[in-house]
């Protein structure tokens, strides 16, 4: 089995799917010529041609809009906006026009837009952003955040492939940062949770680079601690996240995003009206402070949820 | 106009009439409290939506607007569907998903709009993106109004559409009045002189005039086909009724609507076809009897379940694309056989 | 090795542009790099000479890692954040999650403790807590449900709780059933004995038996009867196994099955059954069916079991392979009376045919704990008790 980077294996789910399906094509800003910012794209010009791999103009709300317009004429189109950040100014677009078309029209929207999310380098404000929750509160948007290469790969694969429109967020931080083996071919990553390490005393629940920070805070905190991985944000498996609660009894949410409604909170909501009767703790959260990231390092450090506050936090709750 | 037969000419008073007929109709529903939320009408702009929409073909795909109902009658929508629309019904097009005109159905090759203007521009320059890409002789059309012109996705569509050369017709349905807001607060340069500034024509026709509106829409969509990229047109005309039901008009001047008042777009299509000999009178009374038979229809239908208020968010299996309408106008019955007659035996 | 990119993480080093010993300017270009996106130069920190090379020319190295050393060392040549190498900031603002709630003096109890202690009949008030202020945590009482022994519960969750099931999936009192019968499936060594029975003087004594009483309905209180006489005879199958603790009970405390229908079955206990005569044990295993039905058995009445009997043959079938109730070694199983032809000896030690009700005992037991001679032995003494009952 290759191995592969995060951004690697996310080209390979793209180079896949476009070669199965003369339906799929790619569009974005500089991701033809250029390869793309990030070079998820590289090479794909050469080899699908420049249309296939489309270089847009500035212009966010239209290329989610125009998405939508070839995606209801029968393509498959994943669009690409260069910084998550900045899907802000397609905002309109996906929520209401995406979002909503199928649940008034019957008619289906079968779009991906890809978000490099994440902070973790000085990229300051306009760079750093975990938007997610925007779209989780959004009817009629699926979510999915993979944290692992493999994931990446089977989880764009599955967004490609679905009807409706996805949100994809790919972490930056991961990019070339974490490596794994990662099948050759096609396959779909079911839009479930995973369960990253099981334990017993103690969940923490986390996804995208959060997934890494808490594997790395709790392996040798003396104690069994599970790590589940949600993975998909909407749908969320609820399922997998009661099953841990009532194993471990002892909940830690981490969200890299800021802390208020993002979707740690969606999720400590339902294990509080759920698994009640499960609980041996109130339910943590670490995420970061309200604020807009920012640029000098020590400032960023000290908002981005770090190991040692996820650490310190389960320790914490272990010893309630 | 030769592009045009008798019976097409017939066709598009038919469409206008029934248009009006509708659109009284749902009014008069409307403050007898049946029609639930607002209420708006294209009264007196029916040759815009119904000549433009005339001009496009069944594989062309359209996005219409508030004041565009035309378009969908064109297209084969059937009016005890649109009446159970707007009297938020089950049969009705979207089943009480949404209201009043906020409706498409995909069969027709129509895609419905949504409340923030101008966003499908956009829609509508993927659609022709989706057509120049795989090579397909198909154009897409939408209409949108002076004020929206003013908003960033007017902005951005028209460049993306100049900048890539797309088969798509932007009609501009200039009626005078975005809400209260008069043309001399909404811009500073008439946005049909921008379209050249974005790479591609912009005309001007009598919005009034059905076969004007037409043949402007006609031409555009050639010049699309021949690969020759966007066309804006605008189609100036009046709204003769206010924003919505709720909006009296006071800022408008009375002598304005007295004037284009004399320009009725119906009353101009019946003296033409009048003088080709077809008894306007009886089509009069058959359109309203059409709509009288879709009232009660409408009115009989049941409200939507509750239950299934929740369901519907997410497609799943196989998405189908947009179905292909009804395209009534007698030039696409000739090209169909042109195109049989060329293909090889 | 500069980051070049926020999701850079290595270069290279292509050539170096000046030489050991070379005297250099600040912002002079030193070296070229090369990362996956860009070939660029690096200008020199500050003025003086190339004192030292620490990375050669083709070798790759993470982000942050020193790649020369400038006049006598005291300007290094790297850039980039470098992690953990902090000036003023190194103890930056502590943003903490806030701690969690102080707590009240009077005992607090979180509600898995709760459920769990009332489940498990552990008594809080008796049970020392590990967590943070001497609370009573999850895992201790869990730990005294386990010390209290035979006490263990037959099912880990309150079967009573309603919950709204979306359609299509089990209901949790299924999936709790279905967890118990798959644990006893997967601890024990299960087998199942059978033997045929004649019943004519059992059913001869349910037609004799008063209008009133309720005997008639089915064999099943005589049955169970004969069974608690026969495990007199055979104590080893009124044991409890749980891992490596065997324990026999000289109480015999009977579980007898009801099916609640669709919504699934459940296993009330008539404690001391060995003290009841067939009519108590008919109106008791009535009266617990009735309000088992009606969900209203307290957990102390599904619980601590030493020997179960099941009557699916109400239903009308033979025979069945019944789960053996954890953490008891074995389970009756009373299939339906039929009328079948035998063969038996008549007064002068001829075969005849003769009809005559018949039955097939089944009985599950764990090989765990017992072997096959026990179960057929214990069985035969039920036979003969049935076969020789006198009301």
């Amino acid at each position: 089995m290759p191995e592969m980077t995060y951004l690697e294996a996310i080209s390979d789910a793209l180079r896949e799917e476009m070669r199965a399906d003369e339906r799929v094509f790619v569009m974005g800003e500089d991701v033809g010529a250029f390869g793309g910012a990030f070079k998820v794209t590289d090479g794909f010009a050469e080899e699908f041609g420049e249309a296939r791999v489309m270089d847009t103009p500035l212009a966010e709300a239209a290329i989610v809009g125009t998405a939508v317009g070839a995606a209801v004429v029968g393509m498959r189109p994943v669009c690409e906006m260069q910084f998550a950040d900045f899907v802000a100014c397609g905002f309109d677009q996906l929520v209401n026009v995406a979002g909503k078309t199928h649940y008034r029209f019957g008619l289906a929207v079968p779009i991906v837009v890809r978000l490099p999310s994440g902070g973790g380098f000085s990229g300051g404000p306009f760079h750093s952003q975990n938007p997610e929750a925007w779209f989780m509160h959004a009817p009629g948007l699926k979510v999915v955040a993979p944290s692992t290469a493999e994931d990446a790969k089977g989880l764009l694969t599955a967004a490609i492939r679905d009807p409706n429109p996805v949100v994809f967020l790919e972490h930056k931080h991961l990019y070339r940062r974490v490596k794994g083996d990662v099948p050759a071919g096609a396959y779909e990553t079911p839009m479930t949770a995973r369960v990253a390490r099981p334990g017993s005393d103690l969940t923490v629940i986390a996804y995208g680079a959060m997934v890494h920070a808490a594997l790395e805070a709790t392996e040798e905190l003396g104690a069994s601690v599970e790590v589940l991985d949600l993975r998909s944000l909407v749908p969320l498996d609820t399922e997998a996240i009661l099953t841990s609660v009532a194993k471990t009894s002892k909940i830690v949410i981490v969200d890299e995003a800021n802390e208020t409604c993002a979707a740690g909170a969606q999720v400590a909501a339902l294990i509080a009206e759920r698994a009640f009767e499960q609980l041996d703790g109130p339910i943590r959260r670490v995420a970061s402070p309200d604020v807009p990231i920012p640029f000098s390092p020590p400032l960023e450090a000290a908002v981005l949820p770090s190991v040692d506050r996820i650490r310190d936090a389960c320790r914490d709750l272990l010893d309630y | 106009m030769e592009a045009l037969s008798r019976a097409d000419r017939v066709e598009l008073l038919r469409a206008m009439l029934l248009m009006r007929a509708i659109e009284a109709r749902a009014l008069a529903l409307y403050k007898q409290g049946k029609v639930p939320g607002s209420f708006y009408d294209g009264f007196g702009q029916e040759a815009v939506s119904v000549g433009a929409a005339f001009a496009m073909g069944p594989r062309d795909r359209l996005c219409p607007l508030h004041r565009d109902l035309g378009a969908h009658l064109v297209r084969g929508v059937e009016p005890a569907r649109i009446l159970a629309q707007y009297l938020g019904r089950a049969s009705g097009v979207t089943g009480g998903r949404d209201g009043n005109v906020h409706f498409g159905d995909p069969a027709s090759g129509v895609m419905g709009m949504v409340s923030m203007l101008p966003d499908m521009m956009c829609v509508a320059t993927g659609m022709a993106m989706a057509f120049k890409l795989r090579g397909e002789q198909r154009v897409a059309l939408t209409w949108f109004g002076d004020g929206a012109t003013s908003r960033g996705d007017f902005h951005e569509a028209m460049n993306w559409a100049g900048v890539q050369r797309l088969p798509v017709v932007f009609v501009l349905e200039n009626n005078q009045f975005a809400y209260s807001t008069p043309l001399a607060k909404q811009f500073a340069v008439d946005p049909v002189e921008r379209a050249r500034v974005y790479g591609f024509p912009g005309m001007t026709v009598d919005g009034n005039d059905a076969e004007a509106v037409f043949e402007a829409v006609r031409v555009a969509r050639e010049r699309a086909l021949a690969g020759g990229g966007p066309t804006l047109v605008e189609a100036v005309t009046m709204r003769m009724h206010g924003h919505a039901a709720h909006d009296d008009m006071r800022y408008v001047p009375p002598e304005l609507l007295a004037e284009w008042a004399r320009r009725d777009p119906i009353e101009q299509q019946e003296r033409r076809v009048d003088e080709l000999g077809v008894d306007v009178a009886a089509l009069r009374a058959e359109v309203d009897d059409e709509v009288a038979a879709a009232a009660e229809e409408a009115l009989a239908a049941p409200m939507p379940d509750p239950a299934h208020a929740v369901h519907g968010v997410f497609a799943t299996g196989e998405p189908e694309p947009l179905g292909d309408g009804r395209a009534p106008w007698s030039g696409f019955a000739d090209e169909a056989a042109a195109r049989a007659e060329a293909a090889p035996a | 090795m500069p980051q070049l990119g926020v999701s850079i993480v290595e270069g290279t080093v292509i050539r170096w542009l000046v030489a050991v010993g070379a005297a250099v300017e600040a912002d002079q270009p030193l070296c070229e790099v090369d990362t996956d996106k860009i070939v660029t130069d690096i200008p020199s920190p500050a003025a003086g000479t190339l004192a030292e090379i620490l990375v050669n020319e083709g070798e790759t190295v993470e982000v942050g890692t020193v790649l020369a050393r400038i006049g006598s060392g005291s300007a290094e040549l790297r850039a980039g954040p470098v992690a953990g190498e902090d000036d003023s900031a190194g103890g930056a603002a502590e943003i903490v999650s806030p701690a969690p709630p102080a707590r009240s003096a009077s005992p607090y109890y979180s509600p898995v403790v709760s459920r769990l202690a009332s489940e498990h009949g552990v008594d809080l008030a008796s049970v020392i807590g590990t967590g943070r202020g001497g609370r009573i945590r999850k895992q201790d009482v869990l730990a005294a449900a386990q010390a209290n022994g035979g006490d263990a519960p037959l099912h880990t969750e309150s079967p009573y709780v309603p919950e709204p099931e979306p359609a299509g999936q089990l209901s949790r009192m299924r999936r709790a059933i279905g967890a118990h019968m798959k644990r006893s499936l997967d601890t024990a060594a299960t087998c199942t004995t059978w033997m045929e029975c004649d019943m004519a003087r059992v059913e001869a004594s349910r037609r004799g038996a008063k209008a009133s009483s309720l005997l008639g309905v089915t064999p099943l209180p005589i049955v169970a009867r004969a069974a608690i006489d026969a495990l007199a005879e055979h104590p080893a199958l009124n044991a409890t196994l749980e891992g490596e603790r065997y324990t026999r009970h000289d109480a015999v405390h009977l579980g007898v099955a009801v099916s609640l229908g669709e919504a699934g079955l459940i296993v009330p206990v008539i404690r001391d059954a060995h003290t009841l005569t067939v009519e108590e044990l008919g109106v008791a295993i009535r009266e617990l069916a009735r309000r088992a039905r009606k969900q209203q058995l307290t957990p102390d009445e599904v619980r601590g079991g030493t020997f179960t009997v099941t009557n699916p043959g109400q239903f009308g079938s033979l025979m069945a392979t019944p789960v053996i109730n954890q953490p008891q070694v074995a389970i009756l199983d009373l299939e339906a009376v039929v009328k079948r032809t035998i063969v038996i000896e008549d007064g002068d030690g001829n075969d005849v045919i003769e009809i005559r009700p018949q039955t097939i005992l089944g009985l599950s037991w764990d090989h765990r704990a017992l072997d096959g001679a026990q179960a057929a032995q214990f069985l035969g003494t039920l036979r003969r008790r049935l076969e020789a009952w006198n009301g």
